[in-house]
Parts: structure tokens; C-alpha cells; sequence
């Protein structure tokens, strides 16, 4: 007797990732504070300033840990780019993951 | 036996307390919701930092950013957390007493944040050298209480943590010592394939920098999360001793309730027995 098994349901996110360009590769990024969600969702790169300069961050990035210093952080998300400006933050990238950690 | 308006004037009085008291009860219940959720909030933000420092540290001692040149003060900085004004039930008494039994006029500095806290020393004769206001919004800059303690070698902290709505406890830790004891779980073997090195990381400006700002950061996070656990302690304490004092003025209002239905019976009684002596007396006269 064969087992039903459910069907895998992407999230939302996904789906629309998939609509917006399926084969443009994108990454996870959250932009929070203790008590503020920034952004969280799939983008397609995130561009911010630290000490050496402006850089960007695309999908599957190196391992990466940098202070950022006060600047506008750009992300191209699906719908197009959001801005948020940042004061004192710390980025983490891992497993085409960014996390910025704003106001720590 | 005290006269009738007079108690009725009091029960008034009473029953103004228990709306007052219901009204803050509701308030401190609304708050209690509203600072439970960002605490809660806030402490995913937390591990999640605190995760990445457990993976990056190497240096167990944690010693508040400072650089080798600066010499600290030789003196224990004793930091208290204290609400910002009264009705706040007897936790900032409980801190105060805490905070006595450890406290020696010449190895310690004190450091008080919240006016209550001040107000409480000063009854106390114990003199205070820096103080600043309990923050109220969610935001809280840090960075001038980092700044005095940096200067110190050693630095102990004060403060009141929720445990329900009903119990709040009064906890004392060394700053360093807390930090430390993170840190100390970044023990090799336990992180595996985790490991934030120069081998499987880059870093910006250099890892050393971001060691360093991390260590900064996760102090800055350490008061933060103090101060957010007070707020919320505090909160539940004042609700606690508002149900309180709602609870003995209701009790109150009804004692004198009754007090007064007696002293109104009483009056009654009086007017009757004047009366019936009068009507025998006239009853009496008209015999005669």
C-alpha cells in the first residue's frame, strides 16, 4: 500500500520569487533591531557601506562578518528596491543568509 | 459611635481608592502584555548575536573593550536598576536591601538608574555617583553608562527579573562575569562546523575589529536586556500591589459600609427610644 505523503507547499516568499525571475538566483535577508523588523524576506543582492567602502552582497557569498558603518542600506528585493537607513549595525552572512543586525 | 455622615463621607473616599486602584491595575495588566511581547521579541535579537559572539570569541577574560593602556579604577562599580517613580509595590525595597548587604562605602562606586532608586538610597544615607533616568522608550542608548564602566575593574549589576505576574526576583550579577560565562560556552569541540575563523570567514575591517566591537556589542545588549527585564519585573510588581490595595479598599469600603448602616440603625433607634420617652411622659402628664 503506497503511503500518502503531503505535498511540499513553497512558501510565499518562493512562489513569488519564482513568478518574479525563476532563474535568477536570490538570498535570505532580515534587516532587524530589538525591536523592529526592517525587512525580512528574499532579495536578489543588498548594498551598504563599511569601513573600507560600498559593497555589495549577491547570492551565495562568501562566509562574511563586517561593522557597517551609518549609511542607506539598498536592497533589490522582488518588488523592487527598499532603502533603509542605518545608524550602527553588524552583518552576518552564512549559507546564503544575510542578517543585519541594526543598533548593536 | 461616630455619626452616620461621617462614615458615608469616608466610604466615598474608599470607594474613589478602589477606582483608582482598578485603574491602575488595568494599566500596569496593559503594560505587563505590551512589555512581555517586546522583551520576548527582543530576546530572539539577542540570541541570535549572542550565537555569533559564542562562535568568534577566543579570549575568555572579557575585559568591557578595553585597550591594554588604560588602567581601570580599583573599585567595584555597583549598578542599580530601580523604577522610575513610587507604586511600585516593594521590589525596588527588596533591590535596596540586596544591594546593602553587599554594599562597602569604600570599594564601591554607585551607580543608580531610576529616580525611585535614588530616592530609596538617600533614606538609606548612602551616597550615589552617577545616576541616569530609566528609559521609557524601546530604544535605549547605553553607550554613556558604557562609557563609566569601562573606567571600572569590576562591575556588579543589580536589577529585578519577571518570573510570573505574581513573583518578581531581585538578581545580582558581575557584568564580566555574565559575559564570560557566554563566551566560556564557545568551547571548541561544542561549535563544529560553526566556527566563525579567519579560515572559513571574511572579515571587515579585520577580525580582530569585529571581535572587539562585538565584545562592545554584546555588553550594550547585556544592560539592554537588564533594564527590558526591570521594566517588565517592575510592571508586574505594580500590578501586583495595585490588585493588592484594590482588595483592602474594596474589604474597606464594605467594614464601613456596614459601619454606617449600623451608626444610620443606631440613630433610628436613638430618635425611636427619645420619642416613646417623650409620648410616656405626655401619656403620663395627660393621666394626672
Amino acid at each position: 500500500m503506497a503511503e500518502d505523503t503531503p505535498a511540499e507547499v513553497p512558501s510565499e516568499t518562493e512562489q513569488l520569487a519564482a513568478v518574479a525571475d525563476p532563474k535568477k538566483p536570490t538570498i535570505d535577508i532580515k534587516v532587524y533591531a530589538p525591536f523592529k523588523v526592517y525587512y525580512e524576506g528574499v532579495g536578489y543582492s543588498l548594498s551598504a557601506v563599511n569601513e573600507t567602502g560600498p559593497f555589495d552582497v549577491l547570492p551565495k557569498h562568501h562566509n562574511f562578518l563586517c561593522m557597517l558603518v551609518p549609511c542607506d542600506l539598498k536592497i533589490q528585493t522582488l518588488e523592487g528596491e527598499k532603502i533603509i537607513k542605518i545608524s550602527r549595525a553588524l552583518m552576518h552572512v552564512k549559507a546564503n543568509r544575510v542578517v543585519v543586525f541594526v543598533d548593536v | 459611635m461616630r455619626r452616620p455622615l461621617e462614615i458615608k463621607a469616608e466610604e466615598a473616599a474608599a470607594r474613589s481608592v478602589v477606582s483608582l486602584t482598578s485603574a491602575l491595575e488595568s494599566i500596569s495588566s496593559m503594560q505587563i502584555a505590551k512589555t512581555k511581547n517586546k522583551v520576548l521579541i527582543s530576546n530572539q535579537f539577542f540570541e541570535e548575536v549572542w550565537n555569533i559572539y559564542k562562535q568568534i570569541r577566543v579570549d575568555v577574560l572579557f575585559n568591557y573593550g578595553r585597550t591594554v593602556n588604560q588602567t581601570p579604577i580599583e573599585k567595584e562599580l555597583l549598578i542599580l536598576i530601580t523604577a522610575k517613580g513610587g507604586l511600585s509595590g516593594d521590589i525596588d525595597n527588596r533591590l535596596i536591601r540586596k544591594f546593602m548587604e553587599h554594599y562597602n562605602e569604600n570599594k564601591n562606586d554607585v551607580l543608580v538608574i531610576g529616580h525611585h532608586g535614588t530616592t530609596k538610597l538617600k533614606q538609606a544615607h548612602v551616597d550615589y555617583k552617577y545616576y541616569f533616568d530609566l528609559p521609557e522608550h524601546d530604544y535605549i542608548n547605553v553607550d554613556p553608562l558604557m562609557e563609566i564602566i569601562k573606567k571600572y575593574a569590576k562591575s556588579r549589576i543589580f536589577y529585578q527579573n519577571y518570573i510570573s505576574l505574581s513573583q518578581q526576583e531581585i538578581i545580582e550579577v558581575d557584568l564580566s562575569e555574565v559575559v564570560s560565562s557566554k563566551g566560556r560556552t564557545a568551547d571548541l569541540s561544542t561549535i563544529g562546523d560553526d566556527m566563525v575563523s579567519e579560515k572559513t570567514y571574511i572579515f571587515e575591517p579585520s577580525s580582530y575589529a569585529v571581535a572587539a566591537y562585538l565584545e562592545n556589542s554584546i555588553l550594550r545588549l547585556t544592560i539592554s536586556q537588564f533594564i527590558y527585564d526591570s521594566r517588565l519585573a517592575q510592571v508586574a510588581s505594580r500590578f501586583k500591589a495595585m490588585s493588592a490595595a484594590k482588595e483592602r479598599s474594596i474589604s474597606n469600603a464594605a467594614g464601613l459600609h456596614t459601619e454606617y448602616n449600623r451608626a444610620k440603625r443606631n440613630q433610628v433607634d436613638t430618635r425611636l427610644k427619645e420619642s416613646m420617652s417623650g409620648l410616656k411622659k405626655l401619656r403620663a402628664g395627660g393621666a394626672q
